[in-house]
């Protein structure tokens, strides 16, 4: 039986809130807002979404585009806060962020190593005790003291996959990024993220990839317009949801 | 149940955040000092990337507002600076106004400017402005060099008293960061905002003894300085560099007063809107 300590991200009841077109320019804000209606009408990307995650297990979130998959993975990086329920989280994250995020085109590999993995929030003496490490696994080398703004979009990944796995994650948050290198890095990448799973490290995958999903995932989350749809094995979830993709129109129709 | 989920350490942003939290907030960005200076380095470094004269722009503009302004104020229009030469008073005043005005434009712009990271990763977010307020203690450093040459140039030697120069400057850094870091998160929300600073800047500068002496302000009209910490701080380094005259402990104490309610406010606003910073970018 699972205790307590091992859920290491929890989430009760979430939902999130949007408001399109929050803020842009004072010109349309304050006439809005003098009308009693400053902002419009709200979106919710989450509707009382509940679920925990254990420690070590690596879970799956698919569904369609916008259904509320990356503001799951926002609300745990800690990057937005929910507009009601809880959402509790132990441990360090890293996130994969995408392709140049956190990158200065202007500085070289070398610099954004340490840019980056600071705002990871390793400290300097991790970052070069691992440098090495680093710059070995994304295989870049004879490109180390190169802007990065020369770099294909394949060195990016490799150099971004590279800082964030050696950031000693407790929980890793992985956002469709790895569908950009090249095949062999990216069977690296599945090796390393396999490692990641024997260490016990906890990873939550968001990703179109269904097979991925189905071979790599331990646990499966359906979503669709930010409801949980379904839960589970995820060769169970994978299919009802392709059922559900696939099948025939709606019943309205 | 409820606390087994107690983190073990604190990463993401805080919903509702009060003022118990200053504090803890304020180790936070201490512990994470490393970041503020990879940050600022950045900056630096991405600054003036791909121009022929590189960091050499961070003279041009100081010196070329130097020879234009002495030139109109002290040759078409004689602004009257007894004992000093005009160009030397002038530039007293601008290093400072510059440092001032660059931070605030360059830390308004800041948060939104680093949009793709701030929806990604959380680490304290006022680390943004507060590099680029850094980038700019940086500029001011070199541009400083400037005024060694103007002095020099004109055999006019710094006072003994610009040794109180670091706590005068301490304050004005205090007083930048405490105006920057709400205008950075005032901008996510309104675009306005950058402009907005544009055109204040733009006025403060008049209102300010950058190009005039303050003496030669009308006492009715000396309240509105008095209210102004550039033109307290402006006046207090040409005192304490060019005439050597110390700063009074009662005005030191108030100007530093100032500055730190400014900053208290400052930060304590940045931080309750901080939690709505990925959902308006």
């Amino acid at each position: 039986m699972r205790t307590a300590s091992d859920t290491v991200i929890e989430f009760r009841n979430v939902s999130k809130r949007f408001r399109l077109h929050q803020g842009r320019t004072l010109r349309e804000f304050v006439p809005a807002l003098l009308k009693g209606h400053g902002f419009s009408e709200p979106f919710y990307a989450l509707r009382g979404v509940s679920f925990s995650v254990a420690r070590g297990e690596t879970l799956g979130i698919i569904g369609r585009n916008g259904s509320g998959k990356s503001t799951i993975l926002k609300l745990i990086a800690g990057v937005m806060a929910p507009t009601s329920g809880e959402v509790h989280v132990r441990g360090r994250i890293s996130p994969l962020i995408e392709v140049g995020a956190g990158f200065h085109p202007d500085l070289t590999g070398r610099e954004n190593i340490f840019m980056n993995a600071s705002i990871l929030g390793m400290t300097n003496r991790e970052i070069r005790e691992r440098f090495h490490e680093i710059v070995s696994f994304a295989e870049l080398w004879e490109f180390v003291d190169t802007p990065v703004k020369r770099y294909s979009s394949g060195m990016y990944v490799r150099l971004g996959f590279a800082v964030a796995v050696h950031s000693d994650p407790d929980i890793l948050l992985v956002d469709e990024v790895l569908s950009v290198g090249d095949i062999e890095f990216q069977e690296k990448c599945m090796a390393k993220m396999r490692e990641f799973q024997r260490q016990g490290v906890t990873i939550v995958v968001v990703s179109h990839g269904l097979e991925m999903v189905r071979e790599f995932c331990h646990r499966a989350i359906w979503l669709d317009s930010g409801h949980i749809m379904a839960d589970g094995d995820p060769r169970h979830v994978v299919s009802e949801y392709e059922r559900a993709a696939l099948g025939p129109a709606p019943s309205t129709y | 149940m409820e606390q087994t989920l107690t983190p073990s350490r604190r990463t993401g942003l805080k919903a509702d955040f009060s003022l118990p939290d200053m504090l803890p907030a304020l180790l936070e960005l201490w512990r994470r000092r490393e970041l503020l200076f990879h940050m600022t380095v950045r900056h630096l470094k991405g600054q003036y990337k791909q121009s022929i004269l590189g960091y050499a722009w961070t003279f041009v503009n100081p010196l070329s507002q130097m020879f234009i302004l002495t030139f109109v104020f002290s040759t078409l229009i004689r602004v009257q600076t007894p004992g000093i030469p005009y160009a030397l008073f002038l530039f007293m005043g601008l290093l400072p106004w510059n440092f001032f005005s660059a931070s605030l434009t360059s830390a308004t712009g800041s948060v939104a400017g680093a949009a793709s990271l701030v929806t990604k990763v959380y680490f304290p977010r006022e680390i943004l402005p507060i590099a680029a307020v850094f980038t700019k203690v940086v500029d001011l450093a070199a541009s400083s060099v400037i005024l060694v040459g103007l002095m020099l140039y004109y055999g006019h030697p710094p006072a003994t008293t610009t040794v109180w120069v670091p706590l005068l400057f301490l304050i004005h850094l205090i007083f930048t960061l405490g105006l920057s870091l709400p205008l950075a998160a005032l901008n996510l929300y309104f675009h306005d905002v950058s402009f907005l600073v544009g055109v204040a800047l733009t006025l403060w500068f008049y209102l300010t003894p950058v190009i005039y002496p303050i003496d030669i302000v009308p006492a009715r009209y000396e309240l509105l300085f008095n209210l102004n910490p550039n033109a307290l701080l402006i006046e207090a380094y040409r005192r304490v560099v060019l005439q050597g005259i110390s700063p009074g402990a009662e005005r030191l104490l108030m100007g530093l007063a100032i500055s730190v309610a400014t900053f208290i406010v400052g930060y304590y606003l940045f931080k309750r809107m901080e939690s709505g910073f990925a959902d308006s970018i």
